[in-house]
């Protein structure tokens, strides 16, 4: 045990070393959780929307000073020509362009019907999508106040009650600051695990130390304590960061959460193991990283796109990455509050995980020296 | 060596890193054709010394010629004149031998009709004619270093710089490499060599010895046995060596 | 010199046991699979239904929401409880509670104010889902209950002006996600290409001691790091129109716009990029930290590019730090070019930006290589 003790506190002088590679790895994550959990967002502020019409007729003016006030939308140019604000759309000038027909205000009230046309542009399906129903949501205000005037108040509201759960604020950042959490923590502990170990075969001291009495295994778990106390740290300060600068609720319990996010980064350390397993310098190592890993992990494991919109095949392949099962852990602890019930599946995947891919990083780190 | 013709002049050469004063005030010339032995226990300056005679490093302060041009501005035009080999051998290890050839003829500036015959002359001088399509890293470390010699020395240059090109080689594979080398100083090449096998400081011409980043003795091996009363250049060196209160 | 100093990078490039897999098979995945999987669209909202009014009403009501095609009706929860525990096990995105008298509601006379009796309840943790699938419960319950009434009062709602609202998407009137990702996807992989690798590879030579033999040679710096360039910039221009074909044959997607144009703006970029790693490495003391700083800003630059999310959600703050990111501009041009054909006279200012950026770190990065120590 004595010995197992005496590598292990050399791994952590051959970190405090190399003191800029250790600030790089500890500062990093605290500067992506703050960049992205504040910059990944899908909410729609100040869309620009152009008007095609004539600004003296008073429902179009009522429209667009309902656009003005709504929060997500803004006006932007008045055209006189349907071409003019063309172009501001090909240019990305405006999100969206208000048409309304010649002779409007004729046509709404004699009769009785009139022709709005709402053109958004496209190209971000999404944003479109949100943007057309935001207008639609201000034309359907503006019709129901005209009709109220026409008939009076009564049924012509007619909603049922509308509850939304956990996230009532609909905050990206409640959809976002998991995923990044999850990312970050994964992207850095692989690396920094394969990299430094990589080094450490280039270099040929590793053999020094594989020559020792102790036994491989005892040497490569003492090889992993630092980055497991790394990551730690880095798990820690983003989880502060994402709790008390980014606003993101823990609604359940940490003690739980600390037992999820533990296994997840001894499935990130196997992961770092193997890659170094298989590379033989240290630039394969952080190519297979920090392309091999962190393109497929951002794409597909619900980070960013939610995994319920991607095509049965994809989804399969998503469930392959440890990733998006802590995601989905953190996402219900945190947001939904839930307890250990409700990710009782969940937790067993990534346990799986995470025993596997050490056990198989081992054994082949045994046999490949 | 032509004792009239003066190829590296250096005078009151000083080189500090932050605090640390590796190079402290060493002024010598080198003489054309002449074996000059660089010697000196480890950390004591001699690799820093050279890199700024080969313009890979500028001095803290001093100044000096290589080949002609000074060290201080011209340090491009000094690398046209000269050859290096570093400690590491720099061949492009997954190059094929002959392509480290043309490679660094090509950059020399010979052209493609003078690389041919030169790669087929040095083939044919290291006896590696069958080994022309052989990758670098698949090479004997004898055979790399022989190699990485005769590409530093491919577009004729008045100095070459060898930085402690026999470590790690047998004996014999060591005495083949200087025949190499006094081949080139009888053709009138300037050989500047480091070196920490003191069986070689017998081979050159003179030998200056570095302690603790200052030169304490400097001239032929002969005349340093005799001052120093000692039998070889072992002792010689342990003597004067000795003192040195830096050692990596 | 340079015909040699090529010579030597090409071969090392194609000698590399990684490498040229790798070009061939990224844009493989770039085109094959990433476009499947990024998707905001959404589907399959799961339905968790609870009926107190077990009316042929409420029935029906159920039935209407189910053949929407808006969502998948999970089995009738025979308690809220029950219910909301579904929800919070992941597998239930919103929740119908229809009330006892909802059958009632729907014969009682007009002029009440009474609330409806149904309730909605949806997860919100992603906002856009949460809020898109109670849009949907919405229209289906209010319309409904509108067609259920609107025999008795509907006459009286006539009479008013109605808007008569057409909408339609330009460039992309199929709302397809896939045609709106991939220009963004060709850009992640040159950015990687172009970006991490010429940078790795002057570190490695760094750490293996050649680039010193090169160093004190006559070789010009800048002749050294154009010609360590050239055949990346080559890969990535194979890269970009390999995945223009592919995107062709599979989709068939054409690009609306001028292929010069994507030509100068890949070269504009590559040149931020490469000349970005290069820079990098000049302050590294060795090459795994050069490798986690280049990582760090790779990711920076692709997240807060508006390829994945758009620059104009982001906070204030946020945007103005994209002004400094060469992805957003490259981004947002090839997208323009692709999807609506536009020309440098609309992108020009995008270009413009590249350049900048791009002059600003060639110049810092052959300044900051030192072939003299």
């Amino acid at each position: 045990m004595k010995e197992i003790f005496a590598f292990i506190r050399k791994e952590f002088w051959h970190i405090s070393r190399d003191r800029r590679t250790t600030l790089i790895v500890l500062v990093m994550p605290v500067v992506q959780i703050l960049l992205f959990g504040f910059a990944i967002s899908t909410e729609v502020h100040n869309a620009v929307v152009d008007i095609v019409g004539d600004t003296t007729d008073p429902i179009v003016r009522n429209v667009m000073s309902r656009i003005e006030g709504n929060k997500y939308l803004s006006i932007g140019e008045i055209h006189d020509m349907p071409s003019q604000a063309e172009a501001r759309l090909r240019k990305g000038r405006a999100k969206a362009v208000l048409f309304f027909e010649r002779d409007f205000d004729k046509k709404f009230n004699s009769d009785g019907k009139a022709v709005v046309r709402i053109v958004s542009d496209g190209a971000d399906p999404n944003t479109a999508q949100i943007v057309t129903g935001y207008i639609q949501g201000v034309l359907q205000s503006e019709q129901l106040a005209l009709t109220e005037e026409m008939i009076g108040q009564g049924r012509v509201s007619m909603r049922p009650n509308l509850q939304l759960m956990y996230n009532p604020a609909m905050n990206s950042s409640y959809n976002f600051v998991p995923g990044v959490m999850g990312l970050i923590l994964m992207l850095i502990c692989s690396m920094m695990t394969a990299v430094s170990i990589v080094r450490e075969k280039e270099m040929g001291t590793l053999e020094l130390v594989l020559v020792s009495p102790v036994k491989p295994f005892w040497i490569i778990l003492s090889k992993l304590t630092p980055y497991l106390v790394l990551s730690i740290i880095n798990y820690v300060s983003v989880l502060l960061l994402a709790h008390y600068v980014m606003g993101v609720p823990i609604n359940g319990s940490i003690t739980l959460l600390s037992l999820a996010s533990l296994i997840f980064v001894g499935s990130s350390l196997g992961l770092g193991l193997l890659v170094s397993v298989i590379s033989k310098t240290q630039q394969t190592a952080m190519l297979l990283c920090g392309m091999g890993l962190t393109m497929p992990t951002m794409m597909l494991s619900g980070i960013i796109f939610p995994c319920e919109s991607m095509p049965v095949a994809l989804q399969i392949l998503s469930d392959i990455i440890p990733a998006k099962w802590y995601i989905i852990i953190v996402k219900r602890i945190m947001i939904q509050g839930v307890g250990a019930q409700a990710i009782a599946k969940e937790l067993a995947v990534l346990s799986c995980m995470m025993f596997f891919l050490l056990g198989i990083s081992i054994k082949k780190f045994k046999t490949r020296l | 060596m032509e004792k009239n013709i003066k190829t590296v002049e250096i005078s009151h050469l000083v080189k500090k890193f932050g605090h640390f004063t590796a190079v402290d005030d060493i002024s010598f010339d080198v003489y054309k054709g002449e074996i000059f032995g660089f010697l000196g226990a480890n950390g004591a300056g001699k690799t820093t010394a050279m890199r700024i005679l080969c313009g890979l490093s500028r001095p803290t302060s001093g100044q000096g010629t290589v080949a002609g041009h000074s060290i201080l501005k011209d340090q491009e035009k000094i690398k046209r004149h000269i050859g290096y080999m570093s400690q590491k051998f720099s061949l492009y290890t997954d190059l094929k031998v002959w392509e480290n050839i043309e490679l660094f003829g090509g950059i020399y500036g010979l052209n493609d009709k003078q690389i041919v015959s030169k790669t087929d002359e040095m083939l044919k001088a290291l006896s590696m004619e069958n080994a022309r399509n052989m990758f670098v890293r698949d090479m004997p470390l004898g055979w790399k270093q022989k190699l990485a010699f005769s590409i530093a020395m491919a577009h004729n240059p008045e100095i070459v710089f060898l930085d402690e090109p026999t470590s790690g080689v047998d004996p014999v594979t060591r005495r083949n490499f200087w025949e190499l080398i006094y081949k080139a100083a009888s053709d009138g090449v300037t050989v500047f060599v480091t070196t920490h096998y003191m069986d070689e400081a017998e081979y050159c011409d003179r030998v200056s010895i570095m302690v603790d980043g200052r030169i304490e003795a400097l001239a032929s091996p002969a005349l340093l046995k005799e001052r120093y009363e000692a039998r070889n250049m072992d002792e010689v060196f342990s003597k004067i060596a000795g003192r040195a209160k830096r050692e990596l | 010199m340079w015909k040699y100093l090529l010579k030597k990078e090409f071969k090392q490039f194609f000698r590399d046991p990684g490498m040229p897999r790798m070009v061939m098979v990224f844009p493989l995945i770039i085109i094959l699979v990433f476009p499947f999987a990024a998707n905001m669209e959404v589907r399959n909202i799961r339905l968790a239904v609870v009926d107190n009014d077990c009316s042929d009403q409420s029935a029906l009501l159920i039935e209407k929401c189910a053949s929407s095609g808006y969502f998948k009706l999970l089995s009738i929860a025979k308690s809220p409880a029950e219910a909301q525990k579904t929800m919070d096990r992941g597998d239930a995105d919103a929740i119908l509670t229809i009330n006892s008298g909802f059958a009632r509601y729907l014969e009682s006379s007009l002029r009440t104010g009474d609330p409806i009796p149904v309730g909605i309840k949806v997860n919100t943790v992603n906002g856009t889902r949460g809020s898109i699938g109670a849009q949907y419960l919405n229209t289906c319950v209010s319309s409904f209950i509108a067609s259920a009434i609107g025999g008795i009062g509907g006459a009286s709602v006539a009479g008013a002006g109605q808007f008569e609202i057409h909408d339609s998407f330009r460039y992309n009137p199929n709302m397809d996600y896939k045609v709106f990702m991939i220009p963004a996807l060709i850009v992640i992989a040159i950015t990687m290409m172009c970006g991490f690798l010429p940078a790795l590879n002057i570190v490695s030579e760094k750490e293996r001691g050649t680039i010193e033999q090169i160093n004190v040679t006559p070789v010009r710096k800048t002749t050294f790091i154009i010609c360590k360039m050239i055949p990346y910039v080559a890969v990535a221009y194979y890269m970009v129109f390999t995945c223009l074909l592919l995107a062709w044959l599979v989709f068939g997607y054409k690009c609306q716009g001028s292929y010069l144009d994507i030509v100068i703006f890949t070269f504009a970029h590559i040149l931020v990029m490469a000349s970005f790693g290069l820079l990098v490495s000049n302050y590294s003391e060795n090459a795994q930290q050069a490798m986690f700083v280049i990582w760090f800003f790779s990711m920076v630059f692709m997240l807060m590019s508006g390829i994945f999310t758009p620059v104009e959600s982001m906070p204030k703050w946020a945007q103005v730090i994209t002004y400094a990111n060469p992805l957003r501009y490259f981004a947002e041009a090839m997208r323009a070019i692709f999807l609506k054909g536009s020309s440098l006279v609309d992108t020009w200012p995008n270009l413009l930006s590249l350049l900048g950026l791009g002059s600003i770190t060639t110049t810092w990065a052959i300044l900051s290589y030192h072939k003299t120590a």
